[in-house]
């Protein structure tokens, strides 16, 4: 490990940091979203996205359209995913049990991982999908250039993971949300239709991890296995904000971020980047939650 | 399942009489793919042991599974122990790692928890066992190749023999964990499982309890993970990936969570069903789908697993033949949890 | 001599006082209630007892011990049960498995010995179920033995459930709104074996409810509280009568 020359690469690794962090905010924002409104850990999230992103990878790299076509298609297909992943399968379960409902998520994710996997081949490297051009920019004063890419994608992460809070807070349908969130029984006698607001909520969480995984695949390897796990990273993030709330999943993921991409400073090893995180975790754990007598209660939707 | 004594009796024995005699009949190959579903039904207990009976869905079993792979591999392998002395080892090391795990994890409940053992599952895929951190135990970028054991100085290594061996290992844990179920362990931490306060009312320490789960589901994936290293003779950690450990989730689920013994066959499931797949005009890798397939839709029509609606159905179908009125209504409970 | 000692206990809740700055005690082998009406502080006051918080101020004695920050199942362990108002009993098992449970947590045995079916754990095994079949019977429940707890009516239920407890082999037996859900004639019933489990089993109980009639029937003092304060104290014909009781009481709807 060479710390001196590790502590000048700090700020190159602290874009990277941030621009990946952005893109586990924006994941982990639908993530919550969906978990808020249905009251179902969507485990399946990673496994849209990356199925979204590789649809996005057909219509731009091999079908040679226009990568913002391609990132269109992706949202439709995260959005229809999410539709029919709640609509289909997850509604009929109305009234078991939450794990139950996790449950299904979990055959999702085999049944979107195989199938991506069949298509598309699972071991083999796909270029990535880039929105915006490569190249950057000198910060003035010191050692660092920032990429345009990384750059874009943070700007872009951040913007719609704070549009999500935003609507949320200021719009109708934020608001329906947040009813349904809290009792559906009673967002049911407001007159909120719950069946469309809980698939409203499933479409946006979905189409919204699909723009991440567009987003990521500059940043890491891109291939079916690793696009899902880098999703599922994104629920540490979650975790630290403990599935609640959308501002500390937002800061959980930022940190989430850094700390994966600060060791690539000081050693090669990759694996060290999973220290920190797990540290980060352990920390989160340790600080955000107490046990009480059953243990760190999460809640979760009655009906 | 909640049959009656004698004919359950039965129906195991005659389990275990199939299971004798079919491998003995089949290829060498056959055998050796007999003995992983041994390991993997033994995999399935495992979950059982945390799922069933303290409600919990952990993500990490297969990297439980790899700390007894390794360390096996590594003692073998690397430093010329027996097996019978590494075997040990490496489940007490999962075991405690399992309570390790457990530790944060009591901080949390439910799905939470489950979060956490993804997180645990990817520290152990790309750190842990990732080549460079810690050659000693992962092989380094040499994976480590233990030769299968021998008994009494007979060679375990005919794959009719390694497969008793691997069975009757799987049997012994079931017949350790079903003791455990019948006797107070099993009370217990069903106990602790419907009603976390008033067992602590009741004197129980639900901590060291919950711990002590952890540890034994664990232990049972680190046995698992030794038999596993030395079925293959090889140990590498992409099998015992995060991947590995939610085909496990899905299989155990598919055949009932909650019964031990229907669960066993899930093992057999996971092993032989990419086979025959692949005798199909669809290739083996489209097992994975199929499975999540499987998962979901029974999920939605039948959640309690396909092997317990299986016997309702036979039930159901017995009594009405004998007009049997004292029948429990249909929403009545009909799997006991193992 | 005073098993129970609760001296000048105070809890808050947010800026609410639930309690504030009660005494009281339980004498051994007596029966004690806590009365008051909705809102008065008793399920507070019951759950520090019980130990699932502990309070701002003041101490909870239990014989010479200071139980703060005593967690449940060592209470438990100290030989103080309790039965809870809206039930809990582990749902899934069976009655006699209910039973066990308290049973099971006093022996040292660990799961090595169940696992391999030794001797001792086939021993105690039997004793358990001797001991719970035993205390069912006692209550009149022997053919519920084997009967799923979470199936069964409310009546029986908190039979069972007071079984369970009972099972702990307490010195100090806390009640938690056991009247809550029974009609008048199991509430008379319960009434009597409360009354013959106390003689029974040596016991000392603590009895929160705000049923009169369950309370009059059974306890020999009463603690009256209102808005978090005890308000009135003695045996029943004197609560029955006292003045700033029936005040307290007429403020609320039901009797």
């Amino acid at each position: 490990m060479h710390v001196l020359g590790g502590l000048s690469l700090i700020p190159t690794f602290t874009v990277s940091g941030l621009a990946l962090g952005g893109v586990y905010a924006l994941a982990a924002t639908g993530l919550v979203l969906i978990y808020r409104v249905s009251g179902v850990l969507n485990f399946a999230h990673g496994a849209v996205a990356m199925f979204a992103t590789f649809v996005a990878y057909q219509v731009s790299q091999v079908m040679g359209l226009p990568v913002l076509l391609g990132l269109l298609a992706a949202v439709v297909t995260g959005a229809v995913l999410g539709f029919c992943i709640e609509y289909f399968t997850i509604r009929p379960l109305m009234g078991r049990s939450p794990l139950t409902k996790v449950a299904v998520t979990i055959g999702w994710l085999l049944v979107l991982q195989t199938l991506a996997g069949l298509i598309w081949g699972d071991t083999s490297y796909h270029g990535a999908i880039r929105v915006v051009p490569q190249g950057g920019f000198k910060v003035p004063g010191i050692d660092l250039i920032i990429g345009y890419d990384r750059l874009t994608i943070f700007v872009v992460a951040m913007s719609l993971s704070l549009g999500i809070a935003a609507l949320l807070r200021y719009t109708t349908l934020g608001a329906a949300m947040r009813a349904v969130a809290d009792n559906p029984a009673t967002a049911r006698l407001w007159g909120i239709n719950v069946n469309r607001v809980t698939a409203v909520s499933w479409m946006l969480g979905s189409a919204v991890a699909a723009v991440a995984g567009v987003l990521i695949t500059p940043l890491i390897n891109f291939d079916t296995y690793s696009l899902t796990i880098i999703v599922i990273d994104a629920f540490t993030a979650a975790l630290i904000g403990r599935l609640v709330s959308l501002p500390m999943t937002l800061v959980g993921a930022v940190l989430l971020g850094c700390a994966q991409e600060w060791p690539t400073a000081f050693t090669s090893n990759g694996g060290f980047a999973q220290v920190s995180t797990f540290a980060l975790v352990l920390i989160a754990l340790a600080v955000l939650y107490r046990p009480s007598v059953g243990g760190a209660k999460l809640r979760t939707r009655v009906a | 399942m909640n049959i009656a004594a004698r004919p359950r009796r039965t129906l195991v024995g005659a389990g275990i009489a199939v299971a004798l005699i079919i491998p003995a009949l089949l290829s060498p190959f056959d055998q050796d793919e007999a003995a992983l579903a041994a390991i993997t039904a033994m995999l399935v207990v495992s979950v059982v042991v945390l799922s069933g009976y303290v409600g919990q869905i952990s993500f990490c079993q297969f990297s439980f599974a790899a700390i007894g792979a390794f360390t096996t591999g590594a003692l073998v392998d690397g430093q010329g122990w027996s097996f019978w002395l590494a075997m040990p080892v490496g489940v007490v090391a999962a075991a405690a790692v399992g309570v390790l795990v457990g530790i944060p994890a009591l901080r949390l409940t439910g799905l939470l928890l489950s979060v956490l053992t993804v997180a645990v599952a990817l520290f152990f895929d790309r750190f842990v066992l990732a080549t460079d951190t810690l050659p000693a135990f992962s092989g380094g970028s040499l994976q480590w190749h233990p030769h299968k054991p021998s008994l009494f100085g007979v060679q375990l290594t005919g794959e009719y023999g390694f497969y008793l061996f691997t069975f009757a290992m799987f049997l012994l844990v079931v017949l350790l964990v079903w003791n455990l179920r019948s006797g107070k362990a099993g009370r217990v931490l069903r106990a602790v499982r419907d009603s976390e306060l008033a067992a602590a009312t009741m004197g129980l320490n639900v901590t060291a309890w919950k711990l002590a789960a952890f540890g034994l589901s664990a232990g049972i994936a680190g046995l698992a993970g030794c038999l596993l290293a030395v079925a293959n003779e090889s140990v590498s950690a992409g099998s015992y990936d995060f991947l590995h450990s939610v085909q496990l989730l899905a299989i155990a689920t598919v055949w009932g969570v909650g019964v031990l013994t229907a669960a066993a066959l899930g093992g057999a499931f996971f092993v032989y069903g990419p086979e025959l797949l692949a005798k199909t005009p669809l290739s083996a890798k489209w097992f994975s789908l199929i499975l999540g397939a499987v998962l979901v839709a029974q999920l939605v029509y039948s959640p309690d697993g396909i092997i317990p609606k299986v016997a309702e159905d036979i039930r159901h179908a017995l009594h009405r033949r004998r007009g049997d009125a004292s029948m429990p209504p249909a929403d009545a409970p009909v799997v006991e949890v193992a | 001599m005073a098993l129970l000692t609760v001296d000048r206990v105070s809890k808050r809740f947010g800026g609410v006082f639930a309690l504030q700055d009660v005494s009281f005690e339980v004498r051994e082998g007596e029966i004690a209630g806590l009365i008051g009406p909705n809102g008065a502080g008793k399920t507070t006051m019951f759950n520090i007892v019980s130990g699932v918080f502990d309070p701002d101020d003041g101490t909870v004695r239990y014989g010479d011990h200071d139980l703060h920050g005593m967690r449940p199942h060592r209470r438990a362990r100290m030989g103080i049960a309790r039965t809870f108002q809206n039930l809990q009993l582990f749902g899934r098992m069976t009655v006699l498995e209910n039973l066990m449970v308290p049973v099971d947590a006093a022996s040292q045995r660990g799961m090595l010995a169940d696992a391999l079916r030794l001797p001792v754990a086939r021993f105690e095994e039997h004793r358990a179920e001797e001991r719970a079949r035993a205390m069912l019977h006692f209550l009149g429940l022997s053919d519920v033995a084997d009967s799923v707890a979470g199936a069964l009516s409310v009546g029986i239920q908190r039979r069972v459930e007071l079984a369970r407890a009972l099972c702990l082999r307490p010195r100090l037996l806390l009640l938690d709104e056991p009247a809550a859900g029974l009609d008048v004639r199991e509430t008379a019933d319960l009434a009597a074996t409360l009354v013959r489990v106390r003689d029974r089993f040596d016991l000392t109980m603590l009895l929160v409810d705000h049923d009169m009639a369950l309370v009059m029937r059974t306890c020999e003092h009463i603690y009256v509280l209102d808005f978090g304060r005890v308000i009135a104290e003695g045996p029943p014909e004197q609560i029955r009568q006292d003045p700033s009781v029936i005040a307290a009481y007429l403020g609320e709807a039901a009797a």
